[in-house]
């Protein structure tokens, strides 16, 4: 069962690579923080844990709910047109991607020696969804996919604790919630500003003077 | 002589039936749009109406046009033998396995677009062209698929698939692949659409574009009949079924009612596939089987892992 939701994380990652406009990824962004959700929901069942459910409940409402939801709202406000922009082409992101997942499986094999095979799966989908989100934020043009690339990474961070240390401790990880959520809604404000002052959001564009 | 009777058995099972899985994957997206629809059973309409129409052949058409449809027809057949449906073997599985499959669909294909090349039209040669480019891209996914099936299955014969039970994390990745594949080898919506003959989008429309009469319909045939094989190499791969018990006549009506709607469970996500995408503009179908590629390479990896 575990395998079969880590599988999910991973594809759902590799679906925000082939993404080409803004709200495919952030559909595929929802459909990695649901993924999220079940493989919490099950280690909280697992190990009969109660304060694990609240943090799986968080991830559902606040990750795969409420940030696409601003998100969404974000694109709608600024009318920038839906392009993604993209410095490296899909055919190219997915071959990156693979390269990645090569990379991220082949390190956490080294670092795990004594451990499991699940162990070394979790583990490498982690650093993979981290890997993703940093060549998000590199290679795509428009300012909305650095966020969603800072948020990919976020998940693939969650899940790397959860796969090290079992998990932070849940004040903690509700902390985490709310900084991440609020850092969403400041960043899109950021944005709708930046919209504002330059009429687009192309990173590539923000060193020119304006005069 | 039993052997020469299962034979027959399948071919008339998949003669008969394979327009009516089309049919249904119609009727279940016109349920989808809230529209009334065709007939479940227009394909055979539209079969008996294609052989009573008289044919007409270019004047400047070469032997190969009149050879292409009966190549497709016979290799679909061929194909079809080699995929174990209503009992666990394939009839003639001592002859072939699913990289046989592949490759036997991919000379049927081959022999189309070389006639859509051969009458000279300008369509034709735009459809092969649009064909050998998506074929070249799915080939490598079923390949794959074939390797992941070694890997998990320990053989690629179809049969040897049968009762084992063993639902895994590579298994779901790989029937996931060769979803996508099928997709685009059997000309559905994010690929081609079967539904329109608007002449910028359409791949194996325009291919056919200049036959008429029975060998029209002998393609159509053979299209219904390699639908309908793939997505029994999908069933076996995803819902390898256990041997059948007929002792009790309420687990044979279990039975068969699993094994039947196995097959349903397909027709209908491939509906909800068609109906909730839009056609991709033909060189984005590169980053789609590109997906269905790397799907392929996770399975791979998933089944090296042994989950």
């Amino acid at each position: 069962m575990q395998e079969i939701v880590l599988i999910g994380i991973l594809i759902s990652t590799c679906l925000m690579a082939v993404a080409k406009r803004l709200p495919a990824l952030i559909r595929s962004f929802r459909y990695q923080s649901f993924f999220l959700f079940l493989a919490t929901f099950l280690v909280a069942w697992k190990e009969a844990q109660p304060d694990l459910y609240v943090v799986a409940g968080l991830l559902l409402v606040i990750k795969a709910a409420l940030i696409p939801h601003v998100l969404y709202r974000i694109i709608n406000k600024i009318k920038v047109g839906q392009d993604l922009g993209l410095f490296i082409n899909t055919q190219l992101s997915l071959l990156c991607a693979l390269l990645f997942a090569y990379l991220a499986w082949d390190f956490s094999s080294k670092l795990i020696v004594y451990g499991s095979h699940a162990q070394t799966g979790i583990l490498s989908v982690a650093l993979f969804s981290v890997l993703i989100g940093f060549f998000l934020m590199i290679s795509r043009i428009t300012a909305l996919a650095q966020i969603i690339g800072l948020l990919v990474m976020e998940n693939g961070l969650f899940l790397l604790a959860s796969a090290v240390s079992g998990g932070m401790p849940f004040f903690v990880e509700i902390a985490i919630f709310f900084d991440v959520f609020v850092s969403v809604v400041i960043m899109g404000f950021f944005i709708y500003r930046i919209n504002k002052f330059f009429t687009h959001i192309d990173v590539n564009k923000l060193s020119n003077l304006k005069g | 002589m039993i052997k020469i009777s299962v034979i027959i058995l399948q071919l008339l099972v998949f003669i008969l039936a394979a327009p009516f899985l089309s049919g249904l994957i119609t009727k279940i997206k016109n349920f989808l749009r809230m529209r009334q629809g065709e007939s479940i059973l227009q394909p055979y309409y539209h079969l008996a109406k294609l052989f009573s129409k008289e044919e007409v052949v270019s004047e400047t058409t070469s032997w190969v046009f009149k050879a292409a449809p009966f190549v497709t027809i016979v290799s679909s057949l061929a194909a079809a033998l080699l995929v174990p449906v209503f009992i666990f073997a394939a009839p003639l599985h001592i002859a072939g396995d699913l990289l046989a499959v592949i490759f036997i669909f991919a000379l049927g294909r081959f022999f189309l677009a070389l006639a859509a090349l051969d009458a000279g039209s300008s369509f034709g040669g735009m459809g092969s062209s649009r064909e050998m480019f998506i074929s070249s891209l799915a080939e490598p996914v079923l390949c794959l698929v074939a390797a992941t099936a070694v890997l998990h299955f320990g053989s690629t014969d179809l049969s040897a698939f049968s009762g084992m039970h063993a639902l895994s994390a590579s298994v779901i990745v790989a029937a996931m692949a060769l979803f996508l594949a099928v997709i685009a080898e059997t000309s559905r919506v994010p690929v081609d659409n079967q539904e329109t003959h608007l002449e910028l989008t359409m791949i194996h429309e325009a291919m056919v574009l200049e036959y008429s009469g029975r060998p029209l319909a002998l393609i159509a045939m053979a299209s219904y009949i390699k639908q309908m094989a793939w997505f029994f190499i999908i069933a076996q791969i995803v819902f390898p079924i256990s041997l059948p018990c007929f002792t009790d006549p309420a687990q044979a009506a279990r039975w068969i009612l699993w094994y039947l709607s196995r097959i349903a469970i397909i027709a209908l996500s491939m509906a909800l596939v068609e109906v909730s995408m839009s056609k991709m503009r033909l060189f984005r179908t590169a980053d789609f089987l590109g997906f269905a590629f790397v799907l392929g390479v996770i399975a791979i990896a998933c089944a090296i892992l042994g989950v």
